[in-house]
């Protein structure tokens, strides 16, 4: 079986360790992703790598695999100190790594996608050699990959063996994978772990990205649990439980990041009843049922990628759910994509300012009235001045800093921006405010901002639904909460005095 | 900034047409001379000139509508023909007093290019069809259904040409200069710009357009549809175009309607928006740049011997010379944008998508 890239794993050093990891760090303006991180992989292992969202997992991985460099700290791959600069350097030490989001051609074959990632010399391959190479590699390591499919005939689970057979091909020892159960259907997860044993059992190390906790205890051997950046232990998978891998990635003194107002809590505004929605054999969202109040807020915690987004976007009306309804004090609506949830009196402050707050190219003024054009229209015509107008009172309410109206939205920073998205959505004096992560890429003056805002809707009467990443942020701000883990939502808690390590729990899909 | 580009792709294209004008022997002063002489220099040549610049005025501010909403499509020219194609049905079918018949042919001759982009528009509404791809394949379907139209069913049976009967007076612009292809529709010129310019700037419509085209995901959160304003702003583009088809047929020097009456000045009003950076206003001067670049080389190909393809390859020249000046402007200021964007950058938080 030839391979590319002859990995240094075997030669020298401590040969049963593949990837040793001494004093990482890296630190972002504003954030230190990675804090000194120490971590050794072993050949012939799944090493887990656990930890919420922003605990560094991803930036440590991109560091292993040279997309990042470190500003500290050493990188031994087979006891030889190495500096990974790219992917196809780190391919060349024997390190590959599975995204999220596959890098696939869909109208190639399998075969031509794998050669797409060859560096041999000369070039052209012979079809027929690569196809016989894939062909043994995929029996050997149990793939069940036809060499011949186009890539988008497969299903997802598929794709990603053929990932994966692309890091094979090019000799890969160690292999890392990104959350790879995200699109996975239970039974192709199955397939994975199967295919994972087969793996280590040929010598190769696998580090896996994770915040699921059934999957550690299901294939991982041993597992580094990650938080705020530094590496908090490294446990024997054997030896331990669910409980005490959620209370390490979660549990500490919860730094209270702001505080809860208190309110006269009144009718429901916000019912989810019962919704379900699935996408390509995958249930999306698994009866999620929840009520929100004029008066409190209500948080949805979680790691990303468990159904937060789509419940977002059926509340919002972007998505249809396939049963169950949600009503705003007690009406259901619909329209043309948000037009019900904004007349029902509904705002959104969304997840992602850029591509869903703001239109980056247009001006202040024009953002802000993006939702109320017709409240400025008369016979098609829209009076700008009176929206000018309107933009510079929104302006001064909400303390946008910029220069005037005109000035283009992608000149302002994030808190400006923020505040631009809370001037427009909040300014409608809203029934029920949804803020979806509202506090992401802030500065701690900007983060203050938004939770006074919170607290302030809150008295006004309004129902507040908070969802974030930000365990702190959850159990600061609401009232009562909820963890959502694959499309469902558990059971409701009660913010004050909230027993962490039964959160922890639930974030990694425990009881 | 971005005058000074255009003025600089204009003098680099000419400058290199210059090198071309040499190279075949005739001294640039002549060639200029004749060039400008024949854009400008006579009653007869100005008339030329003004009159070229209707359909390219018009087919500009048709490309500008719909790229203001993101939707970029080529089927002018296919939209020019079916246009005149509908004028004479009602030219030649219906018949009436000329501020009856005239006002009727444009409406026509507008909604046969709206309809016929409209098939382009609800291809991409519905299904996601790419509409370049289908606007270019509707061009080619256009062309041989005029073929078809002024051989057979509006053939005139007096000419082994493929002609139709001649238009009566009464459909026609009437004549603005004597004995010069000049007729009044060139006052569709500011009317169309103005019209243009206040429906992108001060409608609903436009700010709607504006939007979507800036970013559809956010336009879907304001609860703005991007498939019902890109539907709309490609059917406007299409009766634009249809306006123009409209002019080229009752305003052009033979009163009958031929197979392809001028459907390349559906690609030109292309060149002519992005020369104008799809600016309605700007596209004024850059509708008579071309329109004197078509007529001036026409002419001095008589003069002086240059070929009249010479027009063309400047014109194809600054085209390249914009996009590359687009492109270059761009990438400039998405390099200057994202050192200034450290601090508003976002970390993880990945969605798993």
């Amino acid at each position: 079986m030839a391979t590319a890239g002859g990995p240094s794993v075997r030669a020298h050093g401590d040969a049963t360790v593949a990837l040793e990891l001494k004093g990482i760090t890296k630190r972002f303006p504003g954030v230190t992703a990675n804090d000194g991180i120490d971590l050794d992989v072993k050949r012939g292992e799944v090493h887990a790598l656990l930890g919420e969202n922003g605990a560094g997992k991803s930036t440590l991985m991109n560091i292993v695999f040279g997309l990042v460099a470190p500003d500290s700290g050493e990188i031994i791959v087979g006891g030889k100190r190495v500096t990974p600069h790219g992917p196809q350097e780190a391919a060349a030490l024997g390190i590959g790594m599975v995204h999220q989001h596959f890098m696939l051609v869909p109208d190639m074959d399998v075969i031509e996608n794998v050669a797409l990632t060859s560096t041999r010399w000369p070039r052209m391959l012979k079809r027929e050699n690569l196809r016989s190479e894939l062909d043994a590699l995929a029996t050997a390591f149990g793939l069940g990959v036809s060499s011949k499919a186009l890539v988008e005939t497969l299903s997802v689970g598929e794709r990603q063996r053929v990932e994966i057979l692309k890091l094979l091909y090019r000799g890969a020892q160690l292999i890392i994978l990104d959350e790879p159960s995200a699109a996975l259907t239970p039974t192709e997860w199955q397939s994975l772990t199967a295919f994972l044993r087969t793996m280590t059992a040929e010598g190769k190390a696998v580090v896996l990205i994770t915040h699921k906790l059934d999957e550690i205890m299901d294939v991982a051997d041993r597992c580094t649990v990650l938080r705020d950046g530094r590496v908090v232990t490294t446990l024997d998978v054997a030896t331990t439980d669910k409980a005490t891998l959620a209370r390490t990635m979660v549990g500490r003194d919860v730094s209270l990041r702001g505080s809860r107002a208190a309110a006269q809590v009144g009718d429901v505004v916000l019912e989810v009843e019962d919704v379900t929605l699935d996408e390509g054999g995958r249930r999306l969202l698994d009866g999620v049922s929840l009520q929100v109040r004029s008066g409190e807020v209500v948080g949805i915690a979680g790691v990303s990628g468990n159904g937060q987004n789509e419940l977002v976007d059926v509340i919002v009306g972007l998505s249809r759910a396939a049963t169950g309804r949600v009503t705003i004090d007690g009406r259901e609506y619909s329209d043309l994509l948000t037009r019900g949830f904004t007349a029902a009196g509904g705002a959104l402050v969304p997840e992602s300012r850029h591509s869903e707050g703001v239109a980056l190219d247009l001006s202040i003024w024009e953002n802000l009235v993006a939702k109320e054009l017709t409240r400025f229209t008369r016979h098609g015509v829209v009076d700008m001045a009176a929206a000018r107008r309107h933009a510079v009172e929104l302006s001064a309410m909400f303390d946008i800093r910029s220069p005037s109206v005109e000035t283009g939205v992608k000149k302002l920073s994030g808190g400006n921006q923020q505040k631009v998205v809370l001037a427009r959505e909040l300014s409608r004096d809203p029934r029920l405010v949804i803020m979806f992560q509202p506090t992401l890429g802030l500065d701690a003056g900007a983060i203050e901002g938004v939770y006074r805002r919170i607290n302030e809707q809150k008295l006004k009467g309004a129902a507040v639904l908070l969802i974030s990443y930000e365990l702190d942020e959850i159990l600061s701000l609401t009232d009562r909460f909820a963890v959502m883990f694959g499309g469902r939502l558990g059971p409701m808690m009660t913010s004050e005095n909230a027993d962490v390590e039964r959160v922890g729990l639930l974030m990694g899909g425990g009881r | 900034m971005e005058l000074a580009l255009s003025l600089a792709v204009v003098v680099c294209a000419l400058g290199i047409a210059m090198i071309f004008v040499v190279v075949s022997g005739v001294p640039p002063a002549a060639g200029a001379g004749a060039f400008i002489d024949g854009a400008f220099g006579s009653q007869l040549n100005l008339a030329g000139t003004l009159s070229k610049m209707v359909p390219l005025t018009l087919v500009a501010l048709a490309w500008i509508i719909a790229e203001r909403a993101g939707r970029f499509h080529v089927g002018f020219p296919g939209q020019i023909l079916v246009g005149g194609l509908f004028v004479s049905v009602v030219a030649l079918k219906i018949s009436g007093p000329s501020f009856v018949h005239l006002p009727l042919a444009l409406l026509v001759g507008a909604a046969g290019g709206a309809v016929y982009a409209a098939l382009a528009a609800l291809l991409w509404a519905k299904r996601g069809v790419n509409e370049i791809l289908s606007t270019l394949l509707l061009n080619l379907i256009a062309l041989q259904l005029l073929a078809w139209w002024v051989r057979y069913p509006f053939h005139d049976p007096a000419t082994p040409l493929a002609l139709t009967p001649a238009f009566p007076e009464s459909v026609r612009w009437p004549s603005l200069l004597r004995d010069t292809t000049l007729h009044w529709d060139v006052v569709l010129i500011p009317l169309a710009v103005v019209a243009v310019a206040y429906t992108l700037n001060r409608t609903v419509f436009g700010f709607r357009a504006k939007i979507v085209g800036s970013n559809l995901r956010f336009a879907e959160h304001a609860g703005i549809s991007p498939q019902r304003v890109g539907t709309a702003a490609l059917v406007l583009s299409g009766a634009l175009a249809g306006i123009a088809g409209t002019s080229l047929v009752l305003a052009g020097n033979v009163p009958a309607m031929s197979e392809d009456f001028g459907s390349a000045y559906g690609f030109t009003g292309i060149a002519v928006a992005l020369l104008a950076r799809n600016s309605p206003i700007a596209v004024v001067p850059s509708a008579l740049l071309f329109a004197a670049l078509q007529q001036g080389a026409g002419v001095m190909e008589g003069t002086v011997g240059l070929s009249s393809s010479l027009s063309g390859l400047i014109q194809g020249l600054m085209i390249i010379f914009v996009l590359a000046s687009t492109t270059v402007l761009h990438m400039w200021r998405r390099r200057r944008d994202s050192r200034r964007d450290v601090a508003a950058n976002e970390p993880e938080g990945a969605r798993a998508r």
